[in-house]
């Protein structure tokens, strides 16, 4: 199955959203700042990075920044994870290179539509 | 009517900050009931779904409240009299949610999976956080420091907003009031925060663990604010972590004693939010400071242990690299020192390769069987008693001086080396007076590379050292049977001839009479060199320097040796050239047939390179030999300490 990444700080939502990708079959990972997401998207092994874009310290849109600057390229997808769809938001995340872009609260099946798309068109 | 508790927030962030607040306990309402209609079925209990479904619609509501009341495109500042409103209209949503996981948990039995129950708990905590409209109460002079990270303003996450690892903060009170009051006014300051209701249980936590920091009620039943405090103090795991009693304001009496116990501060109930946060604030700067300290001298006791690691040789490379990732001058120091102590154990390994050929050597010339020591003339002293103390067991040697035997010290039950002096050495008192004084300065240099001398007495008119028993074969022994050594077992030989003397010159001896007979080594390659200081007695005997009563040979003997001029450190010198010589070539710089035209030749003549003599030999060695055989001692290797340093370049 595929192994998702999945950069996000808060311990409930990691909770609630690496258990309910696993009951679907997902592998999933976990970084728990932006810094580490950056270091395990490098190490490589991912299919699909789902970035929560405001972490500490380095934030979601840094790391995605940094991951799509990488001399190795990182061309892993990834899903901008934000609070609130700020005006202007999923133009921003489009731009530091997320592949889409979803909002919380998480609806689940929209979620995962998003998902299998990106990991079908990887394929 | 405005709610008094509500002060309004100000500007943007102000906004941006409450939705977060109140929109982050949905989000977590919304998504672990989800999780938990998905489970119902798993764990049987199909008659939840309802319920559990109508509070995923109450959360629902709540967030189309929130969104509503706050959407993300306000620009304008929040009123008090909208968050009251706001507060009001979220209160049937989350009644609902509370009623319908309160069902759902009291029909939770012992069998019920422990994660379905654990997730129900959750929830309902989530709801209880979504009902504290209070902890929106912003004093306004907090309001900047605690906004939220204006990156992006849309912050998720109840942590996001509030200071990162602010630490751990342990609230002792037996009042759960008080517990719950001020528990949660510093979690909303980004604390982490552990209730204790008794002194007793706050030792148990902060024995389990760590804390930055303890809130300690003075007033408790049993064991005391003041009491706990001492226990605190007294334990030295516990002690550095600062506690602060809380305590009535007009109790000046307990806070002094409590201060005087080592407490930090105080703080007056009821509690003034302000304060309370400057103090704590204050507290834990203080203790970050004195951590750090702390593991700065820590990291400078690990330097220290590293250097007494180095000196027994147990230091492994890269021990230090914590610390040598340090950017300050700690830093630096470690990641020198580390460079410098992984040359030293190259170092090292090169001269343990350079003994252990040494040894092969040694050995291979002891088993070649000719090392017993031809025939000697026991005449001197027949094996027996030997005054009271000693009893002879061999002659191990015969010398210029006088002979040497291996005896037994009844005293002290081991075995030693007596060299009995020929009595013209010693004829009158002046000569026993300076063999005296020679003997007490050479008893000054304490190195393993050198005999140690132990005493100077007189028995039946026969004068005598007693020295230390070393088990060996005299370098001249060992080329006689080799002639030549390999080039690394002159090395091994050398530096450690090079050490000793650094140490004799240090204490200002000069040995004056190196030579190979002088040079022992013992089965494992360590060399021991004798007689430091004693050819001084024989020059001192004569008067003179002429060469019919010179010792042995003057082979080894420096030019201004042989013309009688002063003698310093650079003579021994010129004597560790010639061993060099000889060891690396089989031969010595000046060979004549006379002594006569031996001394004209050491005068003026150069000696052939070893380099020419063998071609094996490193250039550098060869250099190095020449510059110790230079006439003028002006031109050698200055000291034995540079000769060291010298020898530590070329292998």
């Amino acid at each position: 199955m595929p192994t998702i990444l999945l950069v996000e700080d808060n311990e409930m939502n990691r909770d609630m959203l690496s258990r309910r990708l696993q009951r679907r079959g997902y592998e999933v990972a976990i970084a728990v700042d932006g810094r580490e997401g950056v270091e395990m998207a490098r190490a490589g092994g991912y299919d699909l990075i789902l970035m929560d874009m405001s972490l500490p310290g380095l934030d979601g849109w840094d790391a995605t920044r940094r991951l799509r600057a990488d001399p190795d390229r990182i061309t892993t997808p990834i899903i901008a994870l934000t609070a609130h769809a700020m005006a202007g938001d999923r133009e921003r995340a489009l731009e530091a290179g997320c592949d889409d872009y979803d909002t919380k609260p998480i609806e689940l099946p929209r979620l995962l539509s998003k998902i299998e798309a990106l990991l079908a068109s990887a394929e | 009517m405005t709610d008094p508790r509500f002060t309004p927030s100000h500007g943007l962030a102000g906004v941006a900050e409450l939705r977060h607040e109140l929109r982050t306990p949905v989000n977590h309402i919304v998504g672990y009931t989800e999780m938990l209609l998905e489970d119902v079925e798993d764990v049987g209990h199909p008659d939840w779904q309802e319920g559990l479904a109508a509070a995923l619609s109450a959360a629902r509501d709540a967030l189309v409240i929130i969104n509503e009341s706050l959407p993300p495109t306000r620009q304008a500042a929040i009123s008090a009299e909208e968050l009251s409103a706001l507060h009001d209209s979220l209160a049937q949503p989350r009644t609902r949610i509370l009623d319908t996981l309160r069902d759902i948990l009291e029909s939770v039995t012992p069998e019920t999976d422990d994660r379905f129950a654990s997730d129900v708990r959750k929830i309902l905590k989530a709801a209880d956080r979504l009902g504290m409209l209070e902890s929106l109460r912003r004093e306004p002079e907090t309001t900047d420091e605690a906004a939220p990270a204006p990156s992006d303003g849309t912050g998720d996450d109840a942590t996001s907003a509030l200071p990162r690892g602010a630490g751990r903060i342990l609230v002792v009170d037996d009042l759960e009031e008080n517990r719950d009051v001020l528990g949660r006014r510093l979690e909303r300051e980004g604390y982490t925060v552990v209730h204790a209701e008794n002194g007793r249980r706050a030792l148990d936590l902060i024995a389990a663990e760590p804390f930055d920091l303890v809130l300690l009620d003075v007033m408790m039943p049993e064991l005391d604010g003041f009491e706990t405090l001492g226990h605190i103090k007294d334990n030295p795991a516990t002690r550095d972590i600062p506690v602060i009693m809380i305590s009535a304001a007009d109790d000046m009496a307990n806070i002094v004693r409590c201060i005087k116990r080592g407490a930090e501060d105080f703080l007056p109930k009821p509690f003034d939010p302000v304060l309370l946060r400057a103090r704590i604030t204050a507290s834990l700067e203080k203790k970050r400071f004195r951590d750090q300290e702390k593991q700065y001298l820590q990291q400078v006791n690990r330097v220290i242990a590293a250097a007494a690691a180095v000196e027994s040789g147990a230091y492994e490379t890269g021990e230090l690299s914590g610390i040598a990732r340090r950017a300050d001058e700690l830093g630096r120091l470690a990641r020198v020192f580390d460079g410098m102590a992984g040359q030293v154990k190259a170092r090292e390994a090169r001269l343990l390769d350079q003994v252990h050929h040494l040894r092969r050597e040694i050995e291979a010339a002891r088993d070649s069987g000719e090392m017993q020591i031809p025939g000697l003339d026991f005449a001197n002293l027949p094996a027996g008693q030997f005054g009271d103390r000693y009893e002879i067991r061999a002659v191990i040697g015969r010398g210029g001086m006088g002979v040497v035997y291996r005896a037994h010290d009844r005293e002290l039950d081991e075995v030693v080396a007596i060299k009995t002096l020929r009595p013209e050495l010693v004829s009158n008192e002046d000569l026993i007076e300076r063999f005296k004084t020679e003997v007490r300065l050479a008893r000054k240099i304490s190195h393993r590379n050198v005999v140690r001398t132990h005493d100077f007495g007189e028995w039946m008119g026969v004068y005598y050292l007693t020295m230390e028993y070393v088990e060996g074969i005299t370098l001249h022994d060992l080329l006689e049977q080799r002639q030549t050594l390999e080039i690394s077992s002159t090395l091994a030989l050398t530096r450690q001839l090079a050490d000793c003397m650094a140490v004799a010159h240090e204490e200002g001896v000069v040995h004056r009479d190196l030579k190979p007979q002088n040079l022992l080594l013992d089965a494992e390659g360590l060399l021991k060199v004798m007689d430091f200081g004693v050819a001084k007695l024989a020059e001192g005997s004569t008067g003179t320097t002429e060469v019919g009563m010179m010792i042995g040979t003057p082979s080894y003997m420096s030019p201004e040796q042989l013309l009688g001029e002063s003698i310093d450190a650079r003579t021994d010198l010129y004597a560790v050239g010639v061993v060099m010589y000889e060891c690396l070539t089989g031969k010595l710089p000046f060979e004549a047939r006379s002594p006569v035209s031996l001394i004209a030749k050491v005068l003026n003549e150069d000696a052939v390179e070893p380099v020419t003599l063998n071609a094996d030999i490193p250039p550098a060695l060869s250099t190095l030999v020449m510059e110790l055989l230079a006439k003028h001692r002006d031109e050698r290797i200055p000291s034995a300490t540079a000769l060291a340093e010298r020898l530590s370049r070329i292998g």
